[in-house]
């Protein structure tokens, strides 16, 4: 019941704060928090509800990006053609990742995964033909749906809200599915999974495509919305980190988790920047560390989350109350 | 073939401080069985601390070495106490997520610290490069090989002739029956992490002339690490020796075939095709086959 | 249903089965017994498409299901469990369960319904909700049996679930095994413990060092001179359960 309370009241105010608040920095924020989120919900279908822990994601993330960048300033596509051309990348790519996982263990897997999205950068980075090389590519502003050029604010909030909501209600869904409880088995133990007759291999070769599909769309909204794509950024292990980091605070494997973490490191992030900008400005890194310090204590002592914390919380008070 | 001597010069000069490194890693890898996601940002510690101490006082990096050894060795113990010793049994994800979390806090506490801006040490050797026939080296590669020599046969002599390092070899092969004979295992792994660490960062000192220094400096290393592990076969020192001339060999060889532009994306490519194809290592050693599904 | 024609398994130097054969079909209890190292597990291993033996081959209704991955052969009708269990910790028992049952359902509810049947079959109803992770380990391996169960298999390869139960424990879980049996459910048994593998077995296999060196019924192996010399150094009793 808990979940249920916190997504709708997550999601309500998010759909209520842009008619109530217009100021321009404030949406900003909530868009960033909702992107964030979003992609980081992606990357948990890989990490959280398959157990497939990838670090990096943020390759899927940049294909989106630079298919939505490269469609539109090379062949002038319309922004949707690039977000589908982006997850039919990313989707292959996922599949290769897939392929991966089903060879490598844990560890393993996670440092090959981090490799790959290494010489997506170095490839993006360095193919001046192609993409502008390491000075990245700005995505052009033209008003219009079709070309996902929104100047209101407003307009990113509720298409962004949208996506997440989506994701979140995919998943969701997934987790009542039957697919989502093979899926879970195959998370907590494989070969059981297995014996049991369920196709692992293909479960999480399908999870991570998934997830690679979905964080390249958010890869290509957040492209538009920003403006510029930067091969260093867009595909860098610090991205990737982020998603995962996210969804560990938030709580692994819940739907509302990844959410709830993007909600949290954002503002302190937020904050931070517009306490310490200027003045000190590096200090505003000292969030990741703190987020740092905080993934150790938690995955250690809150396996679960804030989330799932929040949940186990609810569940005594309940009881107590029935007492 | 005149660049042949060339190359095998650059191959043996660079594979001399890749061992070093790769000899840590295997150290607490083969030991331990933890996969530290945070390995390359000892390495750039190491490179920063070389950094500071040359620019505030002036001291050279081949002095600074003889402090990093201690300071490395303490501080690697105050790691293993405070963050690695919880985890040595938990789960692989909890492992990946404590030493990730270890890597962002000390990536990020660098850059607040010292700022994203690229450093340099440059001692007056930096410039002074060598000559022996065709091969032309730097003064510099030269000492990082020769000090990276000297601690990996030093490592060496003491895991083969020491009682703590028959104790820790023993740990390698079989954790349990070493516990069963009575060996504090505890103590074995916070040597074992100690020691691999105070290597990494011995070697960012050792490189710091060589590299930029900057807080993300770790992260080609640690792969690069990674991969000599996996080749030479987990847990192997001799292996990660073997591992480390071949990477380096590659490396080398793929900059003068393809341009330095390009090497990273022949060791990451070589990174994911080993861990694909020779996931035993080239030397087909135990231990490597846990890492397939 | 069953047949092994021959099966050898070798890692490297050492062949853990060597040129093993034998059958099982669903109206069959079956019992695979040796000392450690004998190649039991490493034969249900083989059986259920975790390995791949060298020579032989492995005929499941007359099928060779060599090389086919383990779920398909769980699909053919051949469920195995794990000697050292395998629960899915994080999930509650029903939900353990009712992962096995979705196998043969695509409905969820459908499946749930069928897992709260196989889990009172295995008198677990009670533990429903419980965390599979809390459960004792005479539970965990209750709980291993009914998530093979929930399957539908026609052979069930059961990895020393007997090992580590208290006497209660034990002639619950024999008690379970004949009634499931009696459902018509042919099973293959790994097990250590003597006493209960003569009182259930109608026909015991007995390997040694990766070889078959026996095989009949329970008073005949127990009274095989080959197989005691095979067994001794080993702390067991044949005779008397």
């Amino acid at each position: 019941m808990t979940r249920h309370a916190l997504a709708l009241a997550f999601f309500a105010a998010a759909a209520v704060m842009p008619l109530v608040i217009h100021d321009a920095y404030f949406l900003d924020s909530l868009v960033v928090i909702l992107i964030w989120g979003a992609v980081s919900a992606a990357w948990n279908l890989a990490g959280g509800y398959a157990g497939q822990v990838s670090l990096g994601h943020s390759a899927f993330f940049g294909i989106g990006a630079y298919a939505a960048a490269l469609l539109a300033t090379r062949f002038n596509q319309s922004a949707w053609i690039g977000m589908l051309a982006g997850a039919v990348v990313a989707t292959a790519a996922g599949l290769v990742i897939g392929y991966l996982s089903n060879r490598l263990k844990g560890p393993y897997f996670a440092l090959a995964t981090i490799a790959f999205s290494q010489v997506l950068l170095i490839i993006a980075s360095r193919w001046r033909a192609f993409t502008s090389g390491s000075e990245g590519i700005p995505v052009p502003f033209r008003p219009g749906f079709a070309t996902l050029g929104f100047a209101s604010k407003t307009v990113w909030v509720y298409l962004v809200l949208a996506l997440a909501l989506a994701i979140y209600l995919a998943e969701r869904y997934l987790e009542v599915s039957r697919m989502g409880y093979r899926l879970a088995g195959v998370r907590e133990d494989e070969d059981a999974a297995e014996a049991l007759g369920i196709p692992t291999r293909r479960l999480k070769v399908a999870a991570i495509a998934l997830s690679a599909a979905l964080t390249s769309v958010c890869g290509t909204l957040w492209a538009q919305y920003v403006g510029f794509v930067d091969p260093f950024y867009v595909f860098s292990v610090d991205l990737s980190v982020r998603f995962a980091l996210n969804a560990i605070i938030g709580g692994l494997g819940s739907a509302m988790g990844p959410f709830v973490g993007s909600l949290l490191i954002t503002t302190l992030e937020t904050y931070l920047r517009a306490t310490f900008s200027g003045i000190h400005g590096s200090l505003i890194g000292i969030y990741l560390v703190i987020y740092g310090a905080l993934l150790i204590v938690l995955v250690r002592f809150v396996p679960q989350g804030v989330v799932g914390w929040l949940g186990a919380r609810a569940r005594r008070l309940g009881r107590h109350a029935r007492a | 073939m005149a660049a042949l001597p060339q190359l095998l010069v650059s191959t043996v000069l660079l594979g001399g401080i890749y061992a070093l490194i790769a000899v840590g890693l295997t150290l607490i890898f083969g030991i331990m069985r933890v996969v530290n996601f945070a390995h390359g940002e000892f390495l750039m510690l190491g490179m920063y601390l070389a950094f500071w101490t040359f620019t505030l006082w002036g001291l050279d990096p081949y002095v600074t070495l003889w402090v990093a050894v201690p300071l490395f060795f303490v501080v690697g113990l105050a790691v293993y106490a405070i963050v690695i010793r919880g985890v040595v049994r938990a789960s692989h994800n909890v492992q990946i997520f404590t030493t990730v979390g270890l890597s962002t806090i000390l990536q990020n506490g660098a850059l607040v610290l010292w700022t994203g801006d690229f450093r340099f040490v440059r001692p007056w050797y930096a410039a002074v490069v060598l000559r022996v026939g065709d091969a032309a080296f730097n003064l510099s590669q030269v000492v990082a090989f020769a000090v990276a020599v000297l601690f990996t046969v030093a490592l060496f002599a003491f895991m083969r002739w020491t009682h703590a390092g028959r104790v820790m070899r023993a740990t390698a092969q079989d954790a349990e029956a070493a516990t069963l004979m009575g060996i504090d295992t505890d103590r074995v792994y916070r040597l074992a992490f100690a020691i691999g660490i105070a290597c990494v960062g011995v070697a960012g000192v050792l490189v710091s002339p060589l590299y930029s220094v900057y807080p993300t400096a770790g992260l080609q290393f640690v792969l690069l690490a990674y991969v000599v592990v996996v080749l030479g076969g987990l847990g192997d020192m001799v292996g990660a020796l073997l591992g480390s001339l071949i990477v380096a060999g590659v490396e080398v060889v793929g900059s003068y075939a393809f341009g330095s532009a390009w090497k990273e994306v022949i060791y990451f490519v070589l990174f994911i095709a080993v861990l694909l194809f020779r996931p035993a290592g080239l030397f087909g050693q135990r231990g490597a086959e846990s890492l397939g599904a | 249903m069953l047949e092994l024609d021959a099966v050898t398994k070798r890692f490297g130097g050492l062949t853990a089965v060597k040129e093993v054969s034998l059958t099982a079909t669903p109206a069959e209890i079956v019992g695979i017994i040796g000392p450690n190292g004998a190649g039991k597990t490493t034969l249900f291993n083989v059986i259920s498409g975790f390995l791949t033996p060298e020579t032989g081959r492995v005929l499941v209704d007359g099928r060779d299901v060599r090389g086919l991955a383990p779920h398909r052969v769980c699909a053919l009708g051949l469920t195995r469990t794990f000697q050292l269990v395998k629960p899915f910790g994080g999930l509650s028992v029903l939900d353990n369960i009712m992962i096995g049952a979705l196998t043969r359902q695509t409905s969820v509810s459908v499946a749930r319904d069928e897992a709260r049947r196989v889990a009172g079959l295995c008198r677990m109803e009670a533990l429903a909700e419980s965390p599979a992770g809390a459960l004792p380990i005479g539970l965990r391996k209750r709980l291993e049996v009914a998530r093979a169960l929930a399957t539908r298999p026609r052979l069930l390869l059961l990895d020393e679930v007997m090992s580590g139960l208290n006497p209660a424990e034990l002639a619950e879980m024999l008690d379970l095994l004949r009634r499931l049996h009696g459902d018509g459910i042919g099973l293959i048994v790994i097990e250590h413990i003597m006493a209960a593998m003569m009182r259930l077995a109608q026909r015991i296999v007995v390997l040694h060092h990766g070889e078959k060196i026996a095989e009949g019924r329970p008073e005949e192996i127990a009274r095989d001179p080959r197989v005691v010399d095979a067994y001794l150094g080993e702390e067991f009793v044949l005779a008397d359960a």
